[in-house]
């Protein structure tokens, strides 16, 4: 088997040359026998051994799923708690490892996004064999009663599951699974409090995909938006005592590329003094967005119908982003000039007793507003000690590489820091700015660096690396990733490359094939 | 013991709770039914004593027996015994079978005293009841017993469950051992009591097709030794392993077409098989679709009295089962999901 694509905890896997998993078999491929506890066997490709059935477990305890050799079975999916079920998946590679599949026998066709989600690899059609025999049509991934009885609304409904099955595949293909999941979670309440309940599993454990978020009002649990509010908590702004200015969002990302901050950008850079002014842009479903933090992911790659008015959730959100930014702390005032939402940031930094201002302009961009801007602006940072660009751009560094390595970010800035956000920052000749990292992209002499200062590192087998590295090749490992994440290659004790990660820590050694780092420096 | 047995007993220790209290003084409950009484059907006057309850429901338990709900942790006095007697004996006045069941075993002395048995039944005698029938665990089914100095014909009642070792063991909990309930069953022919085993149709974790097997099979078994058997739909009793399955759906009660396959099955065997399921016809009992529950109830009783055959049924929701039934091994668990037998319409969802 190989792994081609991973989301969240979902993979797309090559079983043989006709067959990718998450996959559906049949009543037909399953074989029964005599005894009571033996699982019989089912077929995916080839028949293979299922496990003895359950016989007087008890659901609620560990090991929770059923092993044979080459299948681990998940009993009673369609039936269990949604907070135990996500419970149940956190365990679940802990107990089938990676070289199993993992198999939910009688499951709704509409809990098969959120289960293959959570890393479910096969599935059956006997619940639609049930809906069939009363009449009921499947129709993506929901049942409709039909009136006329039609003789093959069986065979029907298997191909329509097929489809459905097909669909998850390729959601899995573009990164586009959750979106799936959430559409289908907008009409089951049970699949809704499985994905509400899997979100700190999801960004424990799941794989980052770079892809587009269209964002709507489930994007608020959103792993990859929540990992990015979260960790607005490890972040500090490029200096002390600079004055806070709240922007809007653009539809343009990075918003630093779109016309209205460009347009705000040469306002205020008329203005003495100005890089004691720290742009943080306001936005749903991400909050606030740091100028330097607009490379990581997500902040470049939403999507969002913006209208202006903030629900109740979303405001609730802006203000555990304030109490992650802590304002009050790292600014002297704040400007707000934000448009429609000014009204809203302006009353939660006065929340934080944070001395606002508020343009008070309508529309931020136009003439009369960037004028307002200026003015507001110039009276407001006149009085504030001077800002050299070397000691702010070595605060953008801090800040970005706290945000993206945490703990271990020191190793970056300590060297020194040269050039300006956006591109062309870098620290001495250990990262520079990428894009497609999403923020400070090590070299390969950042990547030594990372590796001695706990940063992830898997160890290859000894051969000349050129290009990706694949799972066959793959010796060992150390530290923790997820996919996505940079990690460093070592053989024969030396660092040889620095990629990204294309499969979980131990998958890589239980698979014999399939990319396991994309490289992006090598020796 | 085999590993598996561990997570059972401590499911079946996880799932009882303390009985809450009752009056001592008072039978748990008290009833009259039909019953066939040789040719004929009489009216049959039924009484549960209460008592300390079962010794093993005490130690451990079966999966699906929710009994020690009833019963008395502490025991009950002979005092209070006899005075509970007192009030099930009017009930039992010109009737000619009487039922005396504890939520435990009549036979075992520690549950219901000798001398209290002795009484009780010599009471019975004189007043004119012939047959009656009891209760035990096949531990307690010894000539010592049920010597009693003046009786009726004493009928007894044996929870075989299943004659499947795997079921008894990873299913319902029970250590019996099928050559001792051979065993007892001649014992008890010797010494002139008649047997009647129960065989369980559908116990946890089982789907509805291994269940009818094993039902069927059991019953096949155990004819040749016993004079009646008693087809027991599993239905949910409060604290027990079988009811956490059930709320959790992983188990639901059996069909009512079951019931009827099992006997249409057994109609030929040496004894007379027959069932009168407990909470028939509702979700914590054996059920088909609304349509049809009562009709099959009606025909499992007349079927019971010797008045019918189970001939001639019919609904549309048993090829519902039809269709279940021929994947329920594949399902491993003995689930399915809401609303099936109803055909996922409206309404109640069975
Ligand atoms: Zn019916």
């Amino acid at each position: 088997m190989e792994p081609l694509a991973h989301e969240g905890l979902a993979r797309l896997l090559q079983i043989d040359d006709s067959l990718q998993t998450p996959h559906v078999i049949s009543r037909e491929d399953l074989t029964d026998t005599q005894d009571l506890i033996s699982g019989g066997t089912i077929k995916i490709g080839k028949p293979v051994d299922l496990p003895p059935k359950p016989l007087g477990l008890d659901s609620n305890k560990a090991p929770y799923l059923q092993l044979s050799e080459e299948i681990a079975v998940l009993d009673h999916a369609s039936s269990l708690q949604p907070q135990k079920l996500v419970e149940i998946a956190s365990h679940f590679r802990k107990e089938a490892g990676y070289s199993r599949l993992l198999y939910a026998p009688a499951v709704e066709p509409s809990d098969i996004p959120i289960l293959a989600y959570l890393g479910v690899d096969i599935f059956d059609d006997l619940n639609v064999e049930l809906r069939s025999a009363t009449g009921w049509a499947l129709d993506d991934g929901s049942w409709t009663k039909v009136n006329i009885k039609t003789k093959d609304l069986q065979s029907q409904n298997q191909e329509e599951l097929e489809r459905w099955l097909l669909k998850i595949r390729t959601s899995i293909m573009n990164g586009t699974l959750r979106e799936l999941v959430e559409v289908t979670s907008l009409h089951n309440p049970r699949v809704a409090q499985i994905l509400h309940y899997s979100t700190s599993l999801l960004i424990e454990k799941g794989a980052r995909r770079t892809v587009m978020i269209r964002a709507n009002n489930l994007s608020l649990e959103n792993p990859s938006v929540v990992d990015f509010q979260q960790r607005l908590l490890d972040y500090v702004p490029p200096a002390k005592n600079m004055v806070l200015l709240v922007l809007p969002c653009s539809a343009r990302k990075p918003y630093f590329k779109s016309s209205s901050h460009k347009r705000f950008y040469n306002t205020i850079k008329e203005v003495d003094n100005y890089l004691t002014l720290h742009t943080v842009s306001v936005t749903s479903p991400l909050g606030l967005v740091p100028r330097e933090l607009e490379f990581c992911y997500p902040a470049a790659h939403y999507d969002i119908a913006v209208t202006g008015d903030w629900n109740a959730s979303e405001v609730q959100m802006l203000r555990e982003q304030f109490s992650r930014l802590k304002p009050e702390k790292h600014y002297l005032r704040a400007i707000v000039h934000a448009g429609s939402s000014s009204r809203i940031i302006t009353e939660l930094l006065r929340e934080r007793k944070v001395d606002t201002i508020d343009t008070e302009s309508e529309k931020p961009s136009s003439f009369e507003g960037l004028k307002n801007l200026q003015e507001v602006t110039r009276t407001a940072i006149a009085e504030i000690p001077v800002l050299s660009s070397k000691d702010r751009a070595k605060g953008e560094a801090i800040g970005l590489a706290k945000f993206q390595y945490g703990e271990s970010s020191p190793f970056l800035t300590e060297s020194e820091i040269s050039g300006h956000m956006p591109y062309k920052l870098r620290c001495g000749d250990l990262a520079t700015i990428s894009p497609r990292v999403g923020g400070l992209g090590l070299t390969l002499t950042g990547a030594v660096k990372y590796a001695s200062n706990g940063g992830p590192s898997v160890t290859a087998e000894d051969f000349k690396l050129v290009g990706d590295l694949f799972a066959v090749g793959v010796k060992s490992y150390d530290g923790h990733w997820v996919i996505g994440d940079q990690v460093v290659i070592k053989q024969n004790g030396k660092v040889t490359g620095v990629g990204f990660a294309r499969m979980n820590p131990e998958e890589m050694l239980s698979m014999s094939r399939g990319l396991a780092v994309e490289v992006r420096h090598h020796a | 013991m085999p590993k598996a047995f561990v997570p059972l007993t401590q499911f079946v220790n996880e799932s009882k709770s303390i009985p809450r209290e009752h009056p001592l003084d008072q039978p748990v409950a008290r009833w009259t039914e039909e019953e066939v009484l040789g040719e004929e059907v009489v009216e049959a006057g039924v009484a549960i004593l209460r008592t300390r309850g079962c010794y093993w429901s005490i130690k451990e338990g079966c999966s699906m027996c929710g009994y020690f709900n009833d019963t008395v942790p502490g025991g009950v006095s002979n005092d209070m015994l006899h005075s509970q007697w007192e009030k099930i004996r009017h009930s039992l006045k010109g009737k000619r079978y009487a039922k005396i069941y504890t939520s435990g075993s009549f036979l075992d002395p520690t549950e219901v005293p000798l001398d209290f048995a002795n009484d009780v039944m010599s009471d019975m005698a004189d007043m004119g009841i012939e047959k009656v029938l009891v209760e035990s665990l096949p531990e307690f089914v010894h000539p010592k017993h049920f010597n009693y100095s003046n009786s009726p014909k004493i009928e007894i009642a044996i929870g075989l469950e299943s004659s499947n070792p795997v079921v008894l063991d990873k299913s319902v909990n029970k250590r019996l051992r099928w050559p001792h309930f051979v065993k007892v069953c001649k014992t008890a022919h010797e010494n002139g009591a008649e047997v009647k085993a129960y065989v369980l149709l559908k116990p946890p974790y089982l789907g509805e097709r291994d269940a009818i097997e094993d039902a069927v099979q059991s019953a096949t078994d155990a004819a040749p030794y016993v004079d009646k058997i008693s087809i027991n739909p599993v239905n949910v009793q409060k604290n027990t392993v079988v009811e956490k399955l059930w709320f959790r759906n992983e188990w639901t009660a059996p069909w009512l077409w079951s019931v009827v396959e099992v006997l249409e099955r057994c109609k030929d065997l040496p004894a007379k098989v027959y069932s009168d399921p407990t909470g028939g016809g509702t979700r914590r009992g054996a059920h088909n679709c609304n349509d049809c529950n009562g009709q099959i109830l009606d025909a499992l009783k007349e079927h019971r009295l010797g008045h019918g055959n189970l001939k001639g049924l019919e609904c549309e929701c048993r090829s519902r089962w039809e269709v279940l039934k021929h994947q329920s091994s594949y399902r491993r668990n003995g689930a399915e999901p809401h609303g099936y037998r109803r055909g996922f319409g409206n309404g109640r969802r069975f």
